[in-house]
């Protein structure tokens, strides 16, 4: 019984992480971009079946990076042409666009790659338990947690101590000062939309490694991505790291114990967060408190 | 000889409200121009008409001779405005080191080393988070931000609001010392007495219009036609 605990845990951990990376990027673009990024999912996705396509000619680790960085391209272009006339309008104007973007992109998909999913193959090194009694423990595992840490850290420690980071927080609490001290908010908010494309690319091909491709991938994950936030308190980016891994780890457990709520037991808590605490977990003035 | 800021016939709106009819301003070289007026009388949405910020419907502003007019505020400010806006808009929840960091870095005399050295003050209180600041001190760090980009104009939004006398003594001496040191300054205030001072020239705004414009010598003069143009309650 305690190893079935530990290993649905471990389960609900590494989906928690996919849930976390895609919050942070949803979180720093509605921050500064002031936008809900619907299309938010299909752009994870499109970072997985762009490291499924050139995976065969780069290998796995330069995938890693450069399959999200594809999907940042178009999410520029997205930005520049799509998504900036409708700043400074009602938030429902960029919405309904994502929201539209959404489809047309995961139909997209379906007609390039396919409608059936399939598997994202790894090194096969990656895919073999490190123990056997850790036998959930595999290198691929290790290396979604590793990955996903130094990327957090790396993100936060940016935010906090260079000059883009200090002016993307300074421009969440007030953008129309950031500019008037000289701060170029065209490229501030294109920089940090592609931050946040770039966390989702990434949380792809993680995500497609360990569950496989299909079309709806992203979909299926950007509900409890929003709901991660919302947890953790929007407004807050380890807000929405902490929200994502504790929903994640909360449907890992349930699914062992009962299975038939894994799926409600995350908006379970996110109703019992908004009453008890509707700011969320973390939520307050600061970006990164 | 084109004036450092000169705002030509600006109609301002927000919305359908028409706030600003026909405004024209001119800041020479070196000078200090007082903008008074009451409350609503139009002085706020002057300073954001020239930063774009709420761009004139028509008119013209130029900096230096050249057209600025509803270009980006970044460009306005690059070009050599530093805004000192109402009410300081200090980030927060930021250190006052990190509100530092916030305007790009443009050559010149002034860099974060320079405006500690100006206000020892916020060198003391570098780690302290913005939001934690007094407001004299919120005042030296939004002077402070302003003087980064190493502009030729200054323009100030109301910088003695709400603070002690002693304070508003210290804030108005730094504004003195930056146009001693060369740089041309508007200067908005509700306290016409204390803008006065300071001034060269003065203007006088009512309900979106200029009433007055003159040197600041008349008005310091003449108490009576200062308390009726600019309705100044606390004169000494
Ligand atoms: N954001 C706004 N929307 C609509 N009206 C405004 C706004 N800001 C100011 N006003 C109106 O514009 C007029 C001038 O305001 P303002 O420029 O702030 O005056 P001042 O700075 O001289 O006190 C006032 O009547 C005020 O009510
Ligand atoms: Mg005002």
């Amino acid at each position: 019984m305690e190893a079935l605990l530990i290993y649905s845990a471990f389960n609900g951990l590494i989906t928690g992480i996919f849930y976390a990376l895609m919050a942070l990027g949803l979180s720093l673009i509605l921050g500064l971009n002031g936008v809900i990024n619907f299309a938010h999912g299909t752009f994870m996705a499109l970072g997985a079946y762009l490291a499924f396509t050139i995976e065969p000619y780069v290998g796995f680790w330069a995938s890693l990076v450069c399959a999200p960085l594809l999907a940042v391209v178009l999410g520029l272009l997205v930005e520049r042409w799509l998504i900036r006339p409708l700043y400074g309008r009602d938030p429902l104007f960029s919405l309904l666009l994502t929201f539209g973007l959404a489809m047309i992109m995961e139909d997209l998909i379906r007609t390039i790659w396919g409608s059936v999913g399939q598997p994202f193959a790894l090194p096969a090194y990656l895919n073999t338990p490190l123990s056997g009694s850790l036998f959930f423990l595999t290198g691929y595992r290790l290396v979604v947690i590793l990955i996903t840490a130094l990327i957090t850290g790396g993100l936060f420690a940016a935010l906090r101590y260079t000059r883009i980071g200090i002016r993307i927080r300074a421009g969440n609490a007030d953008l129309e000062t950031i500019s008037a001290m000289g701060v170029n908010i065209y490229v501030l908010r294109a920089a940090n939309f592609g931050i946040g494309i770039f966390l989702a690319g990434l949380a792809g091909i993680l995500a497609a490694g360990q569950l496989g491709l299909s079309p709806s991938m992203g979909s299926s994950l950007i509900m409890p991505s929003f709901v991660a936030i919302i947890v953790g308190g929007v407004g807050s980016l380890m807000g929405s790291v902490l929200g994502g891994l504790i929903i994640g780890i909360a449907s890992g457990l349930t699914a062992a114990l009962y299975p038939v709520a894994q799926e409600v037991v995350i908006y379970a808590i996110m109703a019992v967060v908004l009453v008890i605490r509707p700011r969320g977990l973390l939520g307050q003035e600061g970006l990164l408190e | 000889m084109s004036a450092v800021l000169a705002l030509e016939g600006l109609n301002t709106f927000y919305g359908k409200s028409h706030i600003l009819h026909g405004v024209s301003l001119r800041v020479e070289e070196g000078e200090l121009v007082a903008l008074l007026g009451r409350n609503g009388a139009g002085k706020t949405t002057t300073l954001r008409s020239i930063m774009s910020l709420t761009p004139p419907r028509t008119g013209r502003v130029t900096l230096h001779g050249r057209d600025i007019t509803r270009a980006p505020p970044y460009r306005i400010a690059r070009a050599g405005v530093g805004y000192v806006p109402e009410g300081r808009r200090i980030f927060g929840h930021m250190s006052v080191h990190e509100n530092l960091q916030v305007p790009p870095a443009v050559s010149g005399p002034w860099n974060i080393g320079a405006v500690y050295e100006l206000f020892p003050r916020l060198h003391e209180r570098r780690h302290s988070k913005g939001g934690r600041l007094s407001g004299g001190e919120q005042e030296m760090l939004a002077i402070a931000r302003a003087l980064l980009l190493n502009p030729k104009l200054l323009i100030l939004d109301e910088p003695s609001q709400g603070l002690a006398p002693v304070i508003v003594q210290e804030v108005m001496r730094a504004i003195a010392r930056m146009k001693r040191e060369g740089l041309s300054v508007l200067l908005v205030e509700q306290n016409a007495r204390l803008a006065l001072q300071l001034a060269d020239k003065a203007y006088v705004l009512s309900d979106g219009e200029v009433v007055h414009q003159g040197p600041a010598a008349v008005l310091r003069a003449d108490t009576a036609r200062m308390e009726a143009l600019a309705g100044v309650s606390h004169l000494g």
